[in-house]
């Protein structure tokens, strides 16, 4: 539906202004190449390569950060204890994108996710498995990482989560 | 102590998609001269300081208040520029109160002006600038922008609010047809007020439901307009108030608090807030106004409210973090009125920022009505007599919440 259409549909009558002139123009930005530093999480990218996952620990609040993070935003200090991630997940909360394909124009259902891995505290955003059913999806589904078949070192390597039958005894889950 | 603040006037320009019958000076001449005009006393020569804000970046126009200033009336006047993405009105109006408050000799009533001309520019280009600071360093983890935008997906803001109306959605188990009844109060409310942009008087459930989903489980019809517009407030001391308008409105409590981010966290490294909807920031600032302005009580204290809600489960999660109603029963609240201009507690009269959303001036949009509605000339007047209001902002980098409590007493004593 066009966006005048819908416009029509909802009753909003547009206001009609004595026009100013327009005068064409365009705003172009340059390209750039962003740096990053990318020290402190080098032991992260490395395990990314052997297909494993690591979070860093604030010996401050013992919460776990997934991806890691520079500085403990509570405890002001750096986390610095390497800790070991599971690959399982838990669906933190989730939305639905309808989006276009440039080449075929088809518009695609796509839920994006936010993750929360199990070992970790923190969710990081992700994308489902293309053939999961959007209506299948809920807050708190058990879901597991799909690597790539050639990793880079980049946590880009997860292509994407499948939903999977989660029959472990000792996750409890959170509310 | 402070010195006690209150509020004169405030006035609004006419907000539309698209005002291209002025340019940016004119526009916020227009709503200066509307908040004047409820003040006939104050001229240009009484008002001693500027405060000036709106959104960075989205009209692709740095320094705006300085090449407007002659159109302020802030000539060779001290003049101040705040902004602080979505909430940047309240911080304006905050800026105003601390501006009186602190009592800088010769400085007593300030003008806060908050402007947005979203037509005049790229909002999406505006967006990508405020949110690049957040996501930029996700690019070190490999994600490249492409992939970034597609996971944070279209739609910008939209994005966020669709995680937070989710985990909302499953915590109090409403339907879309809960959300869509807010629309509908929200729209039909803005069909009352003069200056509000979507007018929508015979606006059903039905014809919101139909439209098709912008972002699951948010619709087309259920998301913000971008408007143009500007709102301004004329803020003084209590001395002054009495002689410039019959009803002062006074400002008890201001709070402007920041939490967490909700989504990706500081450094892109992921939340520890693992449910979006949980806004502690929010129930803090609530919290420190409350204290401020003697509020042991917020449900039975507080007459009216306007709370900043894009979409509309926002406002259903707001009305429960700032106190005003039990965590989950908000939507119970819609359903039987209670919120209606009749109802025990009117909510977002004017229709609210699901109506009228011209982002850097959405934000002080809501303490002003709130005011307006104690002073008695609000256009959408609760018949009840309204004697303490607050006006909420939400925004910054989706973890700012801003917050206001009027009243027309001035603040007790024992504080």
């Amino acid at each position: 539906m066009s966006k005048m259409t819908q416009r029509k549909s909802l009753d909003y009558i547009k206001k009609d202004y004595i026009k100013t002139r327009t005068m064409p123009g365009s705003w172009y930005l340059t390209s750039y190449k962003f740096k990053f530093n990318i020290t402190h999480m080098q032991p992260f990218l490395e395990k990314l390569k052997e297909k494993k996952l690591v979070g860093n620990q604030c010996s401050g609040c013992n919460r776990v950060f997934f991806p890691p993070r520079l500085v403990c935003g509570k405890c002001m200090l750096k986390p610095d204890k390497w800790i070991d991630i599971r690959d399982t997940a838990k669906v933190s909360t989730y939305a639905i994108a309808f989006l276009k394909d440039k080449e075929t124009g088809e518009i695609q259902e796509r839920p994006m996710v936010l993750v929360h891995h199990d070992g970790a505290d923190t969710a990081s955003i992700a994308e489902l498995h293309p053939d999961v059913d959007v209506k299948d999806t809920y807050v708190g589904m058990p879901i597991k990482a799909h690597w790539r078949d050639e990793v880079t070192g980049g946590l880009m390597d997860i292509e994407y989560y499948d939903p999977f039958e989660d029959d472990a005894k000792d996750i409890e889950e959170k509310e | 102590m402070g010195r006690q603040v209150a509020i004169v006037s405030a006035g609004f320009s006419e907000h539309a998609s698209k005002r291209s019958d002025v340019s940016m000076p004119e526009l916020i001449n227009e709503a200066i001269t509307d908040c004047l005009k409820n003040a006939p006393s104050v001229g240009f020569e009484d008002i001693d300081a500027y405060v000036n804000g709106n959104m960075p970046a989205f009209e692709g126009a740095n320094i705006p208040e300085l090449w407007m200033t002659d159109w302020m009336g802030a000539r060779n006047k001290p003049l101040l520029r705040v902004t602080t993405g979505g909430t940047t009105g309240g911080t304006v109006a905050i800026a105003g109160y601390y501006t009186v408050t602190s009592g800088i000799p010769g400085v007593d009533t300030v003008l806060a002006v908050a402007f947005e001309q979203q037509s005049q520019g790229d909002t999406s280009v505006g967006l990508a600038s405020v949110a690049y600071g957040e996501i930029s360093i996700l690019n070190t983890l490999g994600i490249s922008f492409d992939q970034l935008s597609r996971l944070l997906s279209a739609g910008a803001a939209i994005g966020v609010a669709a995680y937070q109306a989710t985990t909302y959605m499953r915590k109090t188990h409403i339907t879309e047809e809960d959300l869509a009844r807010v629309v509908v109060q929200n729209r039909r409310n803005a069909a009352k007020t003069w200056w509000t942009h979507l007018k929508m008087p015979d606006l059903t459930i039905e014809d919101v439901l139909d439209t098709p989903y912008v972002q699951y489980p948010l619709r087309y019809g259920m998301v913000c307009p971008a408007s143009d517009g500007a709102v301004a407030m004329l803020f003084t001391t209590e001395e002054k108030a009495k002689d410039m308008c019959d009803i002062p409105v006074y400002v008890n409590g201001v709070a402007s608090v920041a939490n967490e981010t909700a989504v990706l966290g500081y450094d892109g490294s992921g939340s520890a807030q693992l449910d979006p909807s949980m806004q502690l920031g929010a129930m803090r600032s609530s919290e420190l106004a409350y204290s401020q302005a003697g509020i042991s009580f917020p449900r039975k204290e507080i007459d009216y409210a306007e709370v900043y809600s894009p979409f509309p489960n926002q406002e259903l999660m707001w009305v429960e973090k700032l106190g005003l109603f039990e965590e989950t029963t908000a939507p119970q609240m819609y359903q039987t009125g209670v919120t209606a201009l009749n109802g025990e507690l009117p909510i977002n009269c004017s229709g609210g920022v699901n109506a009228t959303n011209a982002i850097g001036a959405s934000a002080m949009e809501r303490p002003a009505e709130a005011a307006l509605q104690i002073m008695g000339k609000a256009d959408n007047q609760v018949p009840k007599t309204v004697h303490t209001s607050i006006g909420h902002g939400w925004g910054g980098s989706l973890n700012l919440c801003t917050l206001m409590v009027m009243s027309d007493e001035p603040q007790r004593k024992w504080r």
